[in-house]
């Protein structure tokens, strides 16, 4: 599903580089999860994936179901089914969570030439998902992450995340900021979504979140680049070891 | 940055001319000639068959006018007005005033129907959608029509065109007409006094709750004409009334005056909630032409615990030189302003409001919200002041300004005033672009550009359009998007 | 300006432009200082003092306020006292008469007076703009003051006090100061009055900030009840300097303080702190300006004023952001305790921006003491006069607090603790 290529990228403000040959394929159904110290380029990874223009790509390439998408503006690549969720989700002012949640969906549905939803389908779909992942429909009402407490900020980007659904889910440190009972609701939420033609991007620092998002392949990211891949149990050894050995084996 | 550099060409690109009011409909007019003098206003007072009161009301504040100069302390910059190159008298031949409905002219007729403004009160009512609103139909110089009067009047409320209540209410202009802003006040609300041609007359008695909204909509259509209309609205004790006016006007190469004075007056428990839509023509991509709105706008909230609420959504015109207005002088009286200015263009926009708190325990609000775009500048000016003996004033005043482009300029000049200890007064301003972070994260969630821009602005400005009758905050919503044409779709 | 031909003079400015005459002879300087002296003059005479009909004294209406000027007493008498921080260097004027001993090493320092009588004074001698009172006065009249270098790099341990001592008659005044690269400073500018005769202090500081330089600079006004102080501090900050000026206003009867600065160095960062304690009669106007003429500077103003009595008070601030000057931040508050129904304050805090990519803001308020403050420290068995005084207090020393420096901090505080008292 996702294929990224010897992928080099930097700051496009001062050039600064972030990426240095990243290399690093992910299949439809798969949990991958990337870990890495602080300042390895692991929130980079999602900015670029998603297609922000604060960073330039100058050399590889990513390919999503075997078409490169460098060249795609963010929501293009988002109505081709990529999701990020946010590890600081971004608050709007005066703009309701269902005001949002409608257009969103809409314009995605435009993008692909399908019909946009009817008010009773819409809402009906909100108030599923938000009832299994314990969101109060009034937060809803509220505008868009303004004043939401941590949780549920999280809690409503894996709402938007299970209504827009997306093909390429990457979660950028989801758990950052959360107590457990939001973790294991957030962890649900995300469990719920996975299906063989799904695949899922875990960025995290920690173990922890790993616990209840169990991936199906590890990946550590320092520098710019992949120096190791493994399963689950590479997070395990991450956790008991610290990162020092991986990078020292690596250098 | 590059999503919002895209942007600001988009609206730099931008046509003004876009402006989807601007066609003229030819209609054969009658005019006095050019210019100003004792004789053209004799002139207007006799086509409207004013008493002489009036006239020499007229006279007098002409003579007044004769002696003031031109005020230059508003951030806007336009050549001198020549007002002999004016014509401060133009009406319709076959509608030469208020009439009913069936003896207007079909052609004016067309001309609301283009705009989208049903006069025929069968129309209305056939809508099953649309709530009803009574309208004023103000063309240039006349009001030609003033639909649901009979209706209104079973209510007791009396709403017609000035013109008529001069002549069918003396009394009732006489006592209140000039006691909010006086002839004396300003340049153009003294030019104004002197030939103001219409406007509405609203008179909500005592007790009774206006049973619809009540609209004035004005339209410049005659080229070389300004419009001095002049508004009157009377709320007597515990009496309520909604009120909205829109305005536009052909699109034209000169520059043609808007200089308006509307008073309100509420007294005992009273509330005028008073909202406009005002989408003049702006001028061209190269700022030649649209109109130059110089208005005075006032309340005064006379009696206890009256209320005043203005509400305002800015875009047209190619100059706006405007401050609705609150005299708190009823005790527990209050204030309210909500305004959303956009300028785009080369448009000049210097608004805002005045609380003047003089009685005791009042309160004021004031939201505004100012966006600027292309070269325009769009500067918020405004005043809050406390008397020395009006105990417990409070305000609280927001002021954010939001620009796209670095060619435009946002301004906040507030002036603020206590002189009472138990004043409490909270005032925040704020200036900044579309944020990176907020435009992304739409992006990223599948809404293009222009969608998310115009997301992004609506809810900058929700705070006000929550402020106007509902059937008009769509209207304002798609009014934004068009005036940001370019980069919102 | 459309002001009628030939104005009829009032008191003090027939007193002022008599004046002018009367010492034209013993005005230092001569030639081009002599000239400038004269066109100053000139303007003043034909403009006469600002109106409240002049925007940028719309609230301190000078020609109203100033209803006369003392004359100039030569047998007045004032000596030095100690310095406000211990061990600082102390550079004084009594009554107008500079003396430029006493300087720090890395400090070179001469009196104004040799500027004026060698010339290099007539370039400072301009108006800034046409509303410019302050410079036309001090600039028809100033007989002395510090010319002041801190050389490159220079550090001062220790504060540098300039101690203005005046107990009658009049003094004009002014301080051209470069602190040059990397120097680091604490300068205190003391204004003290040890007479209760009226007296009118001008003085006009002209602050360059070369790049890197570290420098805080403290004003504290205690003049006279009586007395009137007209002061413009000019500032100009180079490229990742910094500047700190605290404004303390606690004396005088007709005061207005002018701040006017410049960025002209990218990564410059400049921070405004006042606080005024108006009592009694007098009529104190902290006017502000800034421009963000580049990109990348940063500042913040926080004002705060405590009005008893019949105490007027005036705060105008304009923050302009110049178009390119992208990723100004620039914030700024003015809050103000209205202790008295006789007193009244009026803000305009203003923001003229023309560049997008900034953060600007600016808030005031208006408030009474916090009923729930109060009521706790009441609870605490704290008398209400007594909870009041440490609320007020509270509220002004959080702006001292800033300084951090503790030998600073305390006289500081001490001389607010006093004057609140007094007043209270």
């Amino acid at each position: 599903m996702l294929e990224i290529r010897n992928l080099h990228a930097r700051i496009a403000a001062d050039g600064t580089e972030i990426i240095r040959g990243l290399n690093l394929t992910v299949k439809a159904g798969e949990v991958a999860a990337v870990m890495g110290p602080n300042g390895s380029g692991k929130s980079t990874l999602s900015y670029i994936l998603s297609g922000r223009e604060d960073y330039e790509v100058t050399e590889g390439d990513i390919l999503y179901n075997g078409e490169s998408i460098l060249e795609l503006d963010p929501s293009e690549r988002a109505a081709k089914g990529i999701f990020l969720a946010f590890q600081y989700p971004v608050e709007i002012p005066g703009v309701a969570t269902m005001q949002f949640l409608k257009v969103a969906m809409n314009e995605q549905r435009k993008f692909r030439g399908e019909d946009e939803l009817s008010t009773p389908d819409f809402i009906r779909r909100v108030k599923e998902a938000a009832a299994s992942l314990q969101i109060n429909p009034d937060m809803l009402k509220r505008p868009l992450n303004v004043g939401f407490s941590g949780g549920e900020k999280k809690r409503a980007e894996i709402l938007q995340m299970a209504l827009l659904e997306p093909k390429l889910c990457v979660l950028d440190e989801t758990d950052s900021g959360l107590d457990i009972d939001a973790l294991r609701i957030v962890a649900d939420g995300v469990n719920a979504l996975r299906s063989p033609d799904r695949a899922v991007i875990v960025i995290t620092h920690y173990q922890r979140l790993l616990e209840y998002i169990v991936p199906d392949s590890v990946h550590v990211l320092y520098r710019g680049q992949i120096i190791k891949s493994g399963d689950k149990s590479l997070a395990l050894d991450l956790e008991a070891n610290g990162y020092a050995d991986i990078i020292d084996a690596a250098a | 940055m590059a999503a919002v550099q895209e942007t600001i060409d988009q609206v730099a690109l931008i046509d003004v001319d876009q402006y989807k009011y601007g066609f003229e409909t030819k209609i054969e007019m009658d005019k006095a000639p050019k210019g100003l003098s004792e004789e053209i206003i004799r002139f207007i007072s006799a086509k409207k068959n004013e008493p002489d009161w009036m006239l020499e009301w007229r006279l007098e504040a002409y003579q007044r006018w004769l002696t003031l100069e031109e005020p230059t302390w508003a951030r806007v910059n336009y050549p001198k007005i020549d007002f002999n190159e004016i014509y401060f008298y133009a009406a319709p031949k076959s509608t030469p005033g208020p009439t009913s409905i069936d003896d207007v002219d079909p052609e004016i007729l067309k001309v609301y129907e283009k705009l989208g403004i049903p006069l025929r009160e069968q129309e209305i009512l056939a809508g099953v959608k649309t709530p009803r609103i009574a309208v004023d139909a103000v063309f240039d110089s006349v009001s030609v029509v003033t639909t649901f009067k009979e209706e209104l009047k079973k209510a007791g409320v009396i709403f017609m065109s000035i013109s008529e209540a001069i002549r069918e209410h003396p009394d009732l202009v006489k006592k209140y007409l000039g006691t909010v802003v006086p002839t004396t006040d300003n340049y153009y609300a003294t030019l104004n006094s002197a030939v103001f041609t219409d406007g509405s007359f609203v008179f909500v008695p005592k007790g009774v709750r206006c049973p619809m909204e009540l609209s004035t909509y004005f339209r410049i259509n005659e080229k070389g004409t300004g419009q001095f209309e002049r508004t009157l609205i009377i709320a007597e004790d515990s009496a309520y009334v909604s009120y909205l006016e829109g305005c536009t006007a052909p699109q034209r190469d000169e520059n043609q005056l808007h200089a308006a004075v509307v008073e309100l007056v509420a007294l005992d428990d009273a509330e005028i909630k008073y909202s406009t839509v005002q989408n003049w023509y702006p001028g061209d991509k190269n700022g030649k032409g649209g109109i130059y709105n110089f208005v005075t706008k006032r309340g005064d909230c006379r009696g206890k615990n009256s209320k005043i609420s203005w509400t305002q959504v800015e875009t047209g015109s190619a100059i706006t030189w405007k401050y609705p207005s609150c005299i708190l002088r009823g005790d527990g009286s209050r204030g309210e302003f909500y305004s959303i200015a956009v300028s785009n263009g080369h448009q000049q926009i210097d608004s805002g409001t005045k609380m003047i708190h003089l009685g005791k325990n009042t309160s004021s609000r004031i939201v505004s919200k100012g966006i600027a775009a292309g070269v325009s500048q769009n500067t918020y000016r405004g005043q809050v002041s406390t008397h020395r003996k009006a105990e417990n004033a409070r305000n609280f005043t927001q002021c954010d300004s939001l620009l796209i482009g670095d060619k435009c300029g946002a301004h906040t000049v507030p002036y603020i005033e206590a002189r009472n200890s138990s004043a409490q007064f909270e005032h925040e301003a704020t200036t900044s672009k579309i944020s990176e972070d907020q435009l992304f994260y739409c992006l990223q969630r599948g809404i293009p550009t222009e969608a998310a821009i115009a997301l992004i602005v609506n809810g900058f400005v929700k705070e006000v359009i929550q402020e106007l009758p509902m059937e008009f905050a769509v209207e304002a919503q798609k009014l934004i998007g068009i005036s940001l044409e370019g980069s919102v779709g | 300006m459309n002001m009628q031909t030939a104005i009829t003079m009032t008191a003090a400015e027939t007193v002022l432009v008599d004046a002018y005459t009367a010492q034209i002879g013993e005005l230092p300087g001569e030639g081009a200082v002599l000239s400038a002296r004269d066109t100053l003059l000139a303007d003043l005479k034909k403009q006469g003092l600002p109106t409240r009909r002049v925007e940028s004294w719309h609230y301190t209406d000078l020609r109203a306020l100033l209803r006369s000027v003392p004359a100039a007493d030569p047998t007045a008498f004032a000596q030095r006292v100690d310095p406000l921080v211990d061990g600082s260097s102390v550079l004084s004027v009594l009554n107008g008469k500079a003396d430029p001993k006493g300087a720090p090493a890395g400090v070179n320092v001469r009196s104004y007076r040799e500027s004026l009588i060698d010339g290099v004074a007539a370039a400072d001698l301009v108006e800034r703009d046409a509303d410019d009172a302050i410079g036309r006065i001090n600039g028809s009249f100033v007989r002395d003051g510090f010319e002041i270098e801190v050389t490159e790099g220079t550090e001062l341990e220790q504060p540098l006090e300039l101690q203005l001592v005046q107990s009658a008659g009049q003094s004009h005044m002014r301080f051209p100061v470069t602190f040059g690269a990397n120097s680091k400073a604490m300068v205190i500018e003391r204004h003290l009055s040890v007479s209760d005769a009226p007296s009118l202090v001008t003085t006009v500081c002209d602050l360059i900030v070369d790049d890197g330089a570290e420098i805080t600079w403290i004003i504290l006004q205690q003049q006279g009840e009586a007395d009137s102080h007209l002061a413009q501090v000019n500032f100009d900050l180079g490229a990742n300097a910094s500047l700190r000026l605290f404004v303390i206003n606690a004396g005088g009867k007709l005061v207005r303080q002018e701040v006017h600065g410049v960025t002209t160095g990218e990564g410059s960062d400049f921070k405004l702190r006042g606080i005024n304690l108006l009592g009694g009669e007098t009529h104190t106007d902290v006017t502000f300006t800034l421009g963000h003429d580049v990109p990348n500077t940063t500042s913040t103003e926080v004002i705060r004023n405590v009005l008893f009595d019949r105490a007027k008070g005036v705060f105008q601030g304009q923050i302009r952001v110049a178009p390119d000057a992208q990723k100004t931040d620039a914030k700024m508050a003015c809050n103000t305790l209205l202790l008295s129904d006789d007193a009244d304050f009026s803000a305009k805090p203003e923001l003229e921006i023309f560049a997008d990519d900034v953060q600007c803001g600016h808030g005031a308020t208006v408030i009474d003491i916090n009923p729930t403050h109060l009521y706790y420290l009441r609870a605490r068995g704290i008398p209400e006069n007594k909870a009041r005084a440490m609320l007020v207090n509270a509220f002004v020393d959080e702006i001292v607090e800033e300084l951090e420096v503790e030998a600073v901090i305390e006289p500081l505080e001490a001389i607010i603790a006093i004057w609140l008292e007094k007043h209270a």
